[in-house]
């Protein structure tokens, strides 16, 4: 497969990473932002990764931490480092182009042929919001406004109801017991994971799978919910974990027998980073695919990025064949978007 | 729809079977299942490639490496005829010339393992390599019991070798392709120092600080009952004080006791060895019943390392969430190899636990766990069953592999340059020393003929 990259390799200094530059990112309708990261190695090998928008991000300290240093050891990045989620993505995008082959493979995948996903309205598996409550406690009418809302897709098609961590503990549990025999694929973010009382309650009284991921940078935090069982899909955000980062916690909850569904809210390097993931892991269920409402914004994710690796196919998306990520970046569209 | 078909099939297929016993007197077909009518039994996977209940032969046909296994090797290795450990090593063989080499060796149940490897081969011919993992999560779930110590040494030889392969085609070691390494000088790592008296400790200090080693591990003597008696508590005690005193305070000692001792006995001797600042305390207690390690652990201020007996990383995870021990010992060659060491490091990594993976058996399950070392924020140490002077075994090694395998430079195990793990083996080398058969592991007793734990 590459039979000139073991060279390559053993002359670490051609592997050592040249240059780092930064792109941060806006979509001209949602107005969201994401933090590109370009990195180039010696020997001219380019990776490309994305994180979430930080303004306190210090590039700088990155550049000082990294430029030199052996553009593959993506596992040695230490969580404090800035930029870390793109960081790692863009490392595993050259490991996969020095050895000429995907990232999933790379990882020891792939372990499926496509990777089901949702986000938008072409996708088969419909979001549905809890409607932002007009006070607290809202009772038994406020689970009929939810009813009614599943209720109004088809009996048959498969729904994320999403809480978005907006009830009260016993708001959470009330909805989730009315509407778990619908079958949710899973109650997303019920309620706020920062109090586990709060959780043990709202799990206790349901059997809808619930799942959180929503704002954890730890995974300390992921496993408090797995020890007691009180989580079903658990959701590190790509933009905070990368892929290693993400497999480690797919790691933690698979002698759990607990799913994985990647968050992600940025951009298309992230959706080419979660393919991957998905890929290489066995205890992956679903991926979250942004999808704008804006024609502008979905026209900037083409732009950016080639090929579409964000197509709708039955629900599913392709997996790339191209080495790394399997994606190319168009520099000129970054400029166009560019947040400043 | 297809389970309906064969369903009807099959009752029809009985039906005709017996007609043809009364017409011809040929011998009954066996019919499983509809001898088993049961709604469960699904067919082997074994009952014909692509034919049915068999994988569907194209799930991956547009993602294939090219790479395809082709042969499947096990050889049980014993350096004397009555070993009774004989090494259990799996050679993976493949379309493109490419070799895989890993170890299973379970200690005392060398034939198991090498039945159990054997019982994977329709898993792996035909196979795409690269697809470690899920040829992992094939072995482990399709295999419907989990695994146990005999399928996880399989399971480990067999994925060490695939990631040999996946190696030597990307063209990286194996460290690479798990982001390492943290350092390029290589793992830190310790040797035995089992049986030694003052004298012979006082020497191992001068070599080991002339050969950059700063750490090894001990045992402690004799056999314990459930509870002890003063004299015998003293002695281990004496015998651990021994090691530091003619040791000196600069070198790391870990004592290994072996699951020798009960969790009541263990906690005593714990205690009075406190001031002594060991690196760790391996095993005070046998490894099934967590919540007595745990009770052990939380009396102790020494560090607790347990786990080389555990299997995958569903074998860990009771231990990981409760957080009370500090290291864990997981062994390449029975977790289920590359792949479940490093799951299980991540897991530990979530509890701040240490990694000082155990590694007692032959040189490639070794030279593998350092890959996997180097690429592990929270390693601390690895084994080898090695003494500080090279002995028959190392020269042995040598032999075999080419370089001085599993032997320290400046303390620290060197990281492979060469694509996999990193070395090449020929089967004639083995053939010196053939598969004795299994033998029993030691057995040993107290004075009252009751059953001890060595």
């Amino acid at each position: 497969m590459a039979p000139q990259a073991a060279e390559a390799m053993a002359r670490p200094d051609v592997m050592a990473i040249a240059e780092i530059r930064h792109f941060p990112v806006v979509e001209p309708g949602s107005g969201n932002r994401y933090s590109l990261l370009k990195i180039t190695t010696r020997s001219g090998l380019i990776g490309w990764g994305e994180c979430g928008h930080d303004p306190n991000a210090d590039l700088k300290a990155l550049q000082s931490a990294w430029v030199g240093r052996p553009a593959n050891a993506y596992a040695t990045i230490a969580p404090s480092t800035p930029f870390r989620a793109a960081l790692d993505i863009a490392m595993l995008d050259i490991l996969g182009k020095a050895a000429n082959t995907p990232v999933y493979r790379v990882l020891g995948g792939p372990t499926r042929n496509k990777v089901r996903a949702y986000g938008s309205g072409e996708f088969p598996v419909a979001v549905i919001d809890v409607p932002a409550p007009a006070s607290r406690n809202q009772g038994k009418a406020y689970e009929n406004r939810i009813l009614k809302l599943i209720e109004a897709i088809p009996a048959d098609r498969d729904f994320v109801l999403a809480g978005n961590g907006l009830l009260t503990p016993g708001d959470a549990a009330s909805v989730a017991r009315t509407v778990e025999t619908k079958h949710p694929l899973w109650f997303d973010e019920p309620c706020s994971h920062s109090n586990l009382d709060t959780v043990r309650k709202v799990s206790g009284e349901t059997v809808a799978p619930l799942g959180f991921g929503e704002g954890i940078d730890d995974p300390g935090v992921f496993q408090a919910l797995l020890r007691e069982g009180l989580v079903d899909i658990v959701r590190p955000d790509i933009a905070i974990f990368g892929i290693n980062g993400t497999r480690r916690i797919a790691a933690l909850a698979e002698p759990y027998y607990v799913a994985v569904a990647p968050r992600h809210a940025g951009g298309p390097v992230g959706t080419a980073a979660a393919i991957h993931i998905a890929a290489s892991i066995p205890n992956f269920f679903i991926q979250h695919v942004p999808g704008p409402a804006d024609e502008r914004d979905r026209a900037m994710r083409r732009e950016i990025v080639s090929p579409a690796l964000e197509t709708n196919n039955g629900g599913f998306l392709d997996l790339p064949k191209a080495p790394g990520l399997g994606i190319t970046v168009n520099e000129s569209a970054l400029e166009k978007y560019h947040a400043s | 729809m297809r389970r309906r078909n064969f369903l009807a099939l099959g009752s029809a297929g009985a039906a005709l079977a017996g007609t043809t016993l009364a017409g011809t007197k040929k011998r009954p077909v066996f019919q499983p299942d509809a001898a088993c009518g049961c709604e469960f039994q699904v067919p082997a996977a074994g009952a014909g490639r692509g034919g049915r209940g068999a994988p569907a032969p194209d799930a991956f046909a547009n993602l294939q490496s090219g790479i395809k296994i082709t042969g499947l090797k096990v050889f049980g290795v014993s350096l004397t005829p009555d070993s009774d450990r004989p090494y259990v090593f799996v050679k993976i063989e493949t379309n493109q010339g490419l070799i895989g080499w890993g170890e299973g060796t379970l200690e005392g149940k060398a034939g198991a393992v090498i039945a159990c490897v054997n019982d994977f081969k329709d898993f792996l011919i035909g196979s795409d390599p690269m697809q470690v993992e899920h040829i992992w999560q094939s072995m482990y779930i399709h295999s419907f019991y989990r695994a146990g110590p005999v399928m996880g040494s399989a399971i480990s030889g067999i994925d060490q070798a695939l990631w040999d392969i996946r190696g030597k085609a990307l063209g990286m070691p194996v460290y690479k392709l798990l982001g390492g390494p943290y350092d390029p000088r290589g793992v830190r790592g310790y040797y035995h120092v089992d049986g030694a008296n003052r004298d012979q400790l006082i020497q191992i200090r001068e070599t080991a600080g002339q050969l950059g080693v700063t750490c090894v591990k001990a045992g402690i003597p004799g056999y314990y009952e459930w509870i002890e008696r003063r004299p015998k508590i003293d002695q281990a005690i004496k015998s651990i004080q021994t090691y530091r005193e003619a040791l000196g305070p600069d070198i790391d000692i870990a004592v290994d006791f072996h699951a020798k001792t009960s969790p009541s006995v263990a906690s005593i001797i714990v205690k009075e060895v406190e001031p002594l600042n060991l690196l760790f305390i391996e095993e005070p207690c046998p490894p099934e019943n967590i919540q007595a390690m745990a009770k052990i652990a939380r009396r102790s201020t020494t560090p607790i390392a347990t786990g080389e007996r555990l299997i995958s990383s569903y074998g860990t995870r009771e231990l990981i969430e409760m957080g009370v021990v500090d290291i864990l010992q997981t062994d390449i060659n029975h977790t289920g190899g590359i792949t479940g060491l490093w799951k299980v490091a991540a897991s530990a990594s979530v509890s701040g636990i240490s990694m000082a993976p155990h590694s007692c058996e032959g040189p490639i399950g070794g030279l593998a766990a350092i890959h996997v070392d180097a690429a592990m924020p929270n390693f601390v140490v690895q084994e080898i069953c090695g003494q500080v002077k090279p002995n028959a075994n190392d020269k042995l090694w040598e032999e075999w592999l080419g370089f001085p395998a599993m032997r320290m430079v400046d303390g620290r195990f060197p990281l492979a340059s060469k694509p996999g793990l990193g070395f090449e083996l020929s089967e004639a080398s083995l053939a010196k020393y053939p598969f004795g058969g299994t033998r029993p592991m030691a057995r040993v007793f107290h004075d009252d003929g009751s059953v001890a734990e060595w």
